[in-house]
């Protein structure tokens, strides 16, 4: 698993290079949480949400094969911006618990104002 | 009843919530209200988003055109100063203006000299819960100052002489905010609320804060040792509300702007159905997090308010609240 975790946040930052120029990814993690949610999460600097925007696909398909890598099901992908700005801060891919399949990810909108829905399952 | 339903900002959630306001006839909802521009002021709660004027109009003329009244939150609780400043004096000038060209309803404030100020403006200057008024005298203050609604300080909300007293002392409206959990006549209060204010704005700390979180990580860890505080806390559960119509209150306010949207709509049909199954904390904005740590059974807790209406606060005398929580918390597992 480390060597995935490590393996995982050098690809995205390698990729994302290739694609946007400068781009640093300070820290990548897998976490669980209290509700049941677990996940993979990559800090990112450089990044903004025009380039999410544009690479959609792309971003996603690499986010799509690390989560797997280290063992989620990409079922909500997700970037966060710092609010009232456009640099983006987090991609995180989630494999969601009952309550958050509900209450985060049911909305038609995104949950909240500095999160950028990239790919929701189903 | 009046409800006023906390928006997170972005419009895409404005809709959604007006969506299901109109679609499950929650005619109680009244108003929406969503954080102002942190460049030109914090405010009590984390800032999401960043509404540009345009944004304000535009959402403004949605709401309105659905019969909601939009307000802005600009309840910061220390400015510095700043709005002392000719230099500050001239951007509020400038940003009530504009939300009123933007044809936003009211404006809500904690900040005594602002209450002022809009009183030159027709919005509505709606005095915060962050201005602590908790008396009658203090409510009247406000309303001499121009206050068109109080927001009374949510340590009063079991104190029903006192709401009684507000509501007999002005004109006014009054409102309750139903779903905070802060803790009761907590130490941190205002320390937070000017930390968040600060956080919240342009006007940063100049160096890394070593604990950027550092009240309410003492507010999770007293409650996590002492449950009861929990018990104690202002909420008002949804059936409740009628206890607060019949002493002359009928509006209420759901905290929660930085929640996601559809525990907001969730904690909307709630407080308009007056009724829950479930746990309690489920519908609390602060302190969310212990959803996943207690249980308390919304249901075993009718009629405690008889108990709580007529509480003199003497805890150390007399143990109810700490009898109750072992009747209706539990610890999940």
């Amino acid at each position: 698993m480390k060597e995935e975790i490590r393996g995982g946040r050098k690809r995205l930052e390698d990729e994302l290079r290739a694609l946007l120029g400068n781009i640093f990814v300070p820290e990548a993690k897998v976490f669980g949480m209290v509700c049941g949610c677990v996940g993979f999460a990559a800090d990112l600097r450089g990044l903004k949400s025009d380039d999410v925007e544009v690479f959609r696909e792309k971003i996603n398909a690499i986010l799509v094969d690390i989560s797997r890598s280290v063992g989620v099901k990409p079922e909500f992908i997700y970037a966060r911006k710092l609010p009232g700005s456009d640099e983006v801060v987090t991609l995180t891919v989630r494999e969601l618990c009952a309550r958050c399949r509900r209450e985060f990810a049911g909305s038609m909108a995104a949950p909240r104002p500095d999160i950028m829905v990239l790919k929701r399952q189903g | 009843m009046r409800l006023m339903i906390p928006h997170p900002g972005h419009f895409e959630a404005l809709k959604e919530i007006i969506e299901v306001k109109e679609s499950e006839s929650l005619n109680e909802v009244e108003e929406v209200y969503m954080g102002g521009s942190p460049e030109v002021m914090g405010s009590g709660r984390g800032v999401l988003h960043a509404p540009l004027l345009d944004e304000i109009r535009e959402q403004t003329e949605y709401a309105h055109q659905h019969g909601i009244k939009l307000n802005i939150a600009l309840n910061s609780t220390c400015t510095g100063g700043s709005h002392l400043s000719f230099e500050g004096y001239k951007l509020f000038k400038w940003y009530f203006d504009e939300l009123e060209k933007a044809g936003v309803d009211g404006i809500i404030v904690a900040e005594p000299y602002l209450v002022e100020l809009l009183r030159e403006y027709p919005m509505k200057t709606i005095v915060s819960c962050l201005s602590y008024v908790d008396a009658p005298q203090r409510a009247r203050f406000f309303e001499e100052l121009g206050a068109d609604v109080i927001t009374v300080d949510t340590n009063i909300n079991r104190h029903f002489g006192l709401l009684k007293g507000i509501v007999d002392a002005v004109n006014c409206d009054v409102r309750v905010i139903v779903n905070e959990g802060c803790l009761y006549r907590c130490p941190f209060r205002y320390s937070h609320y000017n930390l968040a204010s600060h956080l919240s704005s342009l006007d940063q700390p100049r160096t890394p804060l070593f604990a950027p979180d550092f009240y309410f990580d003492k507010c999770i860890n007293i409650r996590l040792r002492d449950p009861v505080q929990i018990i104690k806390s202002g909420w008002i559960r949804p059936e409740d509300l009628k206890e607060y119509e019949s002493i002359g209150i009928s509006s209420f306010k759901l905290s929660g702007r930085t929640k996601a949207v559809n525990w907001i709509i969730n904690c909307m049909r709630v407080y308009s159905r007056r009724s829950y199954d479930g746990n309690l904390l489920e519908l609390l904005d602060c302190p969310q997090m212990l959803r996943y740590v207690f249980y308390i059974d919304n249901k075993k807790l009718e009629g405690c308010i008889e108990q709580w209406k007529n509480c003199n606060k003497h805890c150390h005398e007399c143990g109810y609240c700490d009898e109750l929580v072992g009747e209706v918390m539990t610890s999940l597992k």
